[in-house]
């Protein structure tokens, strides 16, 4: 029955995940994530210019100690 | 697999896929950077929030910032004493509900230690425009070894909030460079 | 005790009916809290704003005041009260421990935030959410705090006494679940957090009548190990909502349950250093103080949110692929439901709590780079990507599904619920966005008008910064639409919505 106003993941559940943790078992439990792999490292240098970016304005202003 | 809503059976504690474990590796290395900066910087870089911390009872941080107008007054604008202290010295600018005292005139490339302390309230040190904030707090004595890099009229605007008059809390440090007349980078009317 | 269980015909769990209540009294108070905060945002963007310039001194920052009240004590503390009750009863198909004792605090919450809002629009509280000593409001304020803290805190023994409860009358096998697990650190970090609370707001209550000095350091010191711990509760509670959307939406799997339980062990234990990066350029401590407390030498609850940060997209991208969506790399991304509010709220939560929030907060809370920061606009463009389009933007997310599941009731205006994450995250993304840009200038934080037209000296801000603020005041004001559109569908769905199909209930 189509329900309006209910989300997908409570008319459709998702159905359960296969059983077993050896998807990828020589590599540990879990699977392969290529994708999200891929989305930490934008998100590592993201991080690592705005942290060198701001050093680099700091050094601007005048000395203090 | 389970999801996070589902009770795991059995022993869980399992090692991790090699794509996570390498995460893992990597972020941790990378906040060894982020700790290491911070030492770093105390030995190789210009700017750090060290100073000379003292506690000082509010009305003995006045008592010494009005010795510090007595001794090296120059003139006075707005009401607010302008001061011209020599490089090197210490120097002392308090925050009260709603003023900086006094406008300091300051050599550029000259070391000097600044004292910053309040009469009331919490208040906020921001040198504009240069952008240098630090938290100006009553009963203690905030002396930082300041060196002006560059000439120019500079404002102090507060930037905590300390009552109703907050927005109008503004000071000003002016800086000269040796090499042209005191007069001319002005302030003093 | 069986006869005041229902059975959800979607999960299954039994859902015990104080459980019910408790979950929905909670929700409806944060709501109504939300609402008022929200009406003060608007009305303190619209003065900052210098174009429209709206309010009068005393009363923007007395809306300032109830804002930062309203938002970051009552509307996410009553939300997450919500949350202990759904992570502790219903997932675990438990009774509520204490059922009485539950409905007491909830009393106590209630009127603490009563005397608390009747102080601020009272104006006998014009001292802003850190109320800084010695800015002093009435003895009343304080107390309103305290009666609300100790509420929460009986509400927090609740919830561990509820899993013992579970435990003890084997309701599920096995481990608890990662999101209770998620949970339960939010609980002890809550414990952390109102000890803090009660150790400065009580003098401070004391000093309010008189009675006793306070070290206006000393009160900054630890009222921060409340204000920023409690920002940890909030972070705990939602990346704990991430697994839980993540489960409910597209059926997420735990990547590691070892990994990620380690990662929320590390925010219980790394959590007090947060505080510290509130003092960075304070003069009460040295640099090796300040050093060591902001990151303990190897900032292990920032290595504990990168975790997180991949094993909740990287358990939505495992859990799409087994079911199939295996092509190239972004396929389980490109056919995800797009549509379900639980969905976009979840994945927008993340980027803009990692991307924006996460890399700005770590960047600012550097001892030095503090320097360039501390109290500029560039700090609240900060903490609106943490806690408004990371922490409030995953509860809006699961509220589309509590309403359904626990309210029984359909959600009213599902074309607009639908597109609800979506004007929230792009508008909270510009504003904070442009807020940290405009701080970048030093532009103050907290401050009345800009222009300086009345100050002895004047101040002139670079044209970009008028152009910055502009751009936050519309990306506010979409935020804005956003925010109202989830309280009108919220409030109508569940006081005037349709119910769930019969036969669901128990």
């Amino acid at each position: 029955m189509p329900l309006y106003g209910v989300p997908q993941g409570i008319v459709t559940p998702p159905r359960p995940a296969p059983a077993g943790d050896d998807a990828d078992a020589e590599h540990g439990i879990g699977g392969r994530t290529p994708g999200t792999v891929i989305l930490v490292f934008v998100f590592l240098l993201a991080f690592v210019l705005y942290y060198f970016v701001n050093w680099k304005l700091l050094s601007f202003v005048w000395r203090i100690g | 697999m389970n999801t996070g809503i589902e009770s795991p059976q059995g022993i869980w504690w399992k090692p991790a896929h090699r794509a996570e474990r390498f995460w893992v590796i990597v972020a941790f290395a990378w906040c060894l950077v982020l700790f290491a900066m911070m030492p770093l910087w105390h030995f190789k870089g210009g700017q750090n929030p060290s100073g000379i911390r003292h506690k000082v009872e509010p009305e003995a941080f006045m008592a010494r910032t009005q010795e510090f107008i007595n001794a090296y007054q120059v003139g006075e604008e707005n009401g607010i004493p302008i001061v011209e202290p020599p490089p090197g010295s210490d120097i002392y600018l308090v925050g009260l509900m709603w003023s900086w005292r006094p406008t300091l005139r300051l050599k550029k490339d000259a070391e000097y230690i600044l004292h910053i302390s309040s009469l009331d309230v919490n208040h906020g040190f921001n040198l504009y425009p240069i952008n240098v904030n630090f938290q100006v707090v009553p009963g203690y004595d905030y002396g930082l070894r300041v060196t002006p890099t560059e000439a120019g009229d500079f404002r102090i605007i507060c930037n905590e909030f300390c009552g109703i008059g907050h927005h109008l809390m503004v000071g000003r440090i002016v800086v000269v460079d040796d090499t042209q007349s005191t007069a001319s980078a002005g302030g003093a009317p | 005790m069986n006869g005041s269980f229902r059975t959800c015909p979607t999960t299954g769990l039994k859902v015990h009916a104080q459980a019910d209540g408790l979950i929905k009294a909670n929700a409806v108070v944060a709501t109504v809290t939300l609402l008022i905060g929200g009406i003060a945002a608007v009305l303190v963007m619209l003065t900052r704003w210098q174009a429209v310039h709206l309010l009068s001194a005393e009363w923007f920052y007395r809306m300032l005041t109830i804002h930062g009240m309203n938002m970051l004590i009552f509307f996410i503390l009553f939300f997450e009260m919500a949350v202990l009750y759904f992570a502790s009863a219903v997932l675990l198909n438990s009774r509520v421990a204490a059922p009485r004792l539950a409905w007491g605090s909830f009393g106590l919450m209630v009127l603490g935030t009563l005397i608390v809002e009747w102080t601020m629009f009272a104006g006998k509280a014009d001292v802003l959410f850190t109320s800084y000593v010695p800015l002093k409001a009435t003895p009343w304020y304080y107390l309103g705090v305290i009666l609300f803290a100790v509420g929460a805190l009986l509400v927090v023994c609740i919830f561990f006494a509820t899993l013992v409860v579970a435990r003890r009358e084997k309701t599920y096998t096995g481990s608890v679940p990662l999101v209770t697990f998620g949970a339960a650190t939010a609980a002890i970090i809550a414990v952390i957090t109102l000890g803090h609370g009660a150790a400065i707001y009580i003098p401070t209550f004391l000093w309010s009548l008189g009675l006793m000095n306070v070290d206006a350091q000393v009160y900054r010191l630890v009222w921060w190990g409340l204000g920023h711990s409690s920002q940890q509760i909030n972070v705990a509670a939602m990346v704990s909502v991430w697994y839980l959307l993540g489960a409910f939406t597209v059926g997420a799997v735990v990547l590691n349950e070892k990994i990620s339980r380690a990662a929320f062990v590390l925010y219980v234990l790394f959590i007090s250093m947060a505080s510290a990066h509130h003092l960075l350029v304070d003069p009460g401590m040295g640099p090796t103080w300040k050093v060591w407390n902001t990151s303990y030498a190897m900032y292990l609850a920032v290595l504990a949110s990168m975790i997180h940060g991949f094993t909740v997209p990287a358990g939505v991208e495992l859990g799409q692929r087994v079911r199939g969506l295996t092509k190239g790399l972004f396929e389980w991304l490109r056919k995800a439901p797009w549509g379900d509010p639980g969905f976009s709220s979840l994945i927008f939560s993340v980027i803009i709590f990692g991307f924006v929030g996460g890399i700005t907060g770590v960047t600012f809370g550097t001892e030095q780079i503090n320097i360039i920061a501390h109290n500029t606009l560039r700090i609240p463009g900060h903490f609106h990507a943490t806690v408004v389009a990371g922490t409030a933007l995953a509860f809006m997310g699961v509220t589309y599904y509590v309403i359904p599941l626990i309210f029984r009731k359909q959600i009213a205006f599902w074309p607009l619920a639908k597109i609800q994450p979506y004007l929230f995250a792009v508008g909270m993304l510009i504003f904070s966005v442009a807020m940290t840009f405009a701080g970048t200038f030093g532009a103050p934080r907290r401050h009345w008008d800009m222009t300086f037209s009345q100050a002895p000296f004047d101040v002139q801000f670079s044209p970009a910064v008028d152009l910055v603020i502009g751009v936050m005041a519309v990306g506010g004001l979409i935020a804005a639409v956003g925010g109202a559109i989830y309280i009108v569908v919220t409030v109508w769905s569940v006081f005037l919505g349709r119910p769930m199909p019969a036969g669901s209930e128990a």
